[in-house]
């Protein structure tokens, strides 16, 4: 489990072993109690997320290969949209196995890129923009582990904002 | 982020302390690792290397502050750091700067994951680690480093 993994620096010390404990112990039962991030009924709070990050993806790669000036930029966002996509899928699984892991919608059309070059920048730019807000939304409501995932999602559409060409 | 995202917790509010105390330490780390990047940095990159040290030296004091609201004694400074390689040049001294954003964001994306559900902390913590995020995609573009961007910034 990526969540209770401690980075290098995260040494714990025995005075604050409890909270800390605490704190993880709450993110890793979230999955496994009848308390889950969201009720059965309701859609998971990250299926617009996972979904979002498909439809960049896609989009990513259309622009790489209609626009060779943006090719580095947009394949370098496809994968990272892939990854993201990939790991809230994963998550969305963890908390309910029922679920496919790929997804649940159907496949939708080829992504079309914008034929003019600075529309397609434009586009780029619009769609990492909106997924940094929808993420960085969902860092104060949730969970733990979801919380940090979603912060990492946020950061990294930032950074990709702020080196596109 | 502004020196207010930081505000003061309420009384009693369950902070994740250790977490916060390591980001600290990473501000400090960051705040001393710019004063020495920048000496090996050409001039054309002091205005991006002042933005980045202001950055750090306000979440520096961010996290004191939360540290102090909290009764927990922030971790001092240290005098000085050791740095991965010895930093002689302008290469160097930009790869200093990406281990230091790079270790900025894991700790502050550790505070996220730690904290309670509480927004102002779990912002400021999430602003942070954007930024250190941000800055990291910019210094590895100025150095010329393939891939900008890493897809989980912070993660372990």
């Amino acid at each position: 489990m990526p969540d209770s993994r401690p980075s290098r620096r995260q040494v714990l010390t025995a005075a604050a072993a409890a909270s800390t404990l605490l704190a993880a112990g709450s993110a890793a039962l979230a999955g496994c109690t009848s308390s889950a991030p969201t009720a059965p009924e309701q859609p998971d709070l990250l299926q617009r997320p996972a979904q979002r990050a498909e439809a960049d993806a896609a989009l990513a790669q259309a622009v790489a290969l209609g626009h060779p000036a943006l090719a580095a930029a947009a394949t370098a966002l496809a994968a990272d949209r892939q990854a993201h996509a990939a790991a809230l899928r994963a998550e969305l699984h963890r908390v309910r196995p029922s679920q496919s892991p790929a997804s649940s919608t159907p496949p939708r059309a080829p992504a079309a890129a914008p034929a003019d070059q600075a529309a397609a920048r434009d586009a780029l730019a619009a769609a990492v923009r909106a997924a940094q807000d929808e993420a960085a939304s969902l860092v104060v409501p949730l969970p733990g582990y979801r919380a940090a995932l979603l912060a990492s999602v946020a950061a990294c559409c930032a950074s990709h904002a702020a080196v596109l060409p | 982020m502004t020196a207010a995202g930081f505000g003061s917790p309420p009384a009693k509010q369950r902070i994740p302390v250790d977490a916060l105390q390591a980001a600290l330490a990473a501000e400090h780390t960051a705040v001393w690792a710019y004063g020495l990047a920048g000496a090996f940095m050409p001039d054309k990159l002091a205005g991006q290397l002042a933005e980045a040290a202001a950055a750090h030296r306000m979440c520096r004091d961010g996290a004191e502050a939360l540290l102090i609201a909290a009764g927990a004694p922030p971790v001092p400074a240290e005098p000085g750091y050791l740095t991965p390689e010895p930093v002689t040049n302008s290469a160097s001294a930009l790869r200093l700067a990406v281990i230091v954003e790079t270790d900025a964001a894991a700790a502050w994306r550790s505070v996220i994951e730690r904290s309670p559900a509480q927004a102002e902390l779990r912002r400021a913590a999430l602003d942070a680690l954007t930024g250190a995020a941000v800055r990291a995609a910019r210094w590895r573009a100025t150095a010329g480093r393939i891939p900008l961007t890493v897809p989980f910034p912070g993660a372990p």
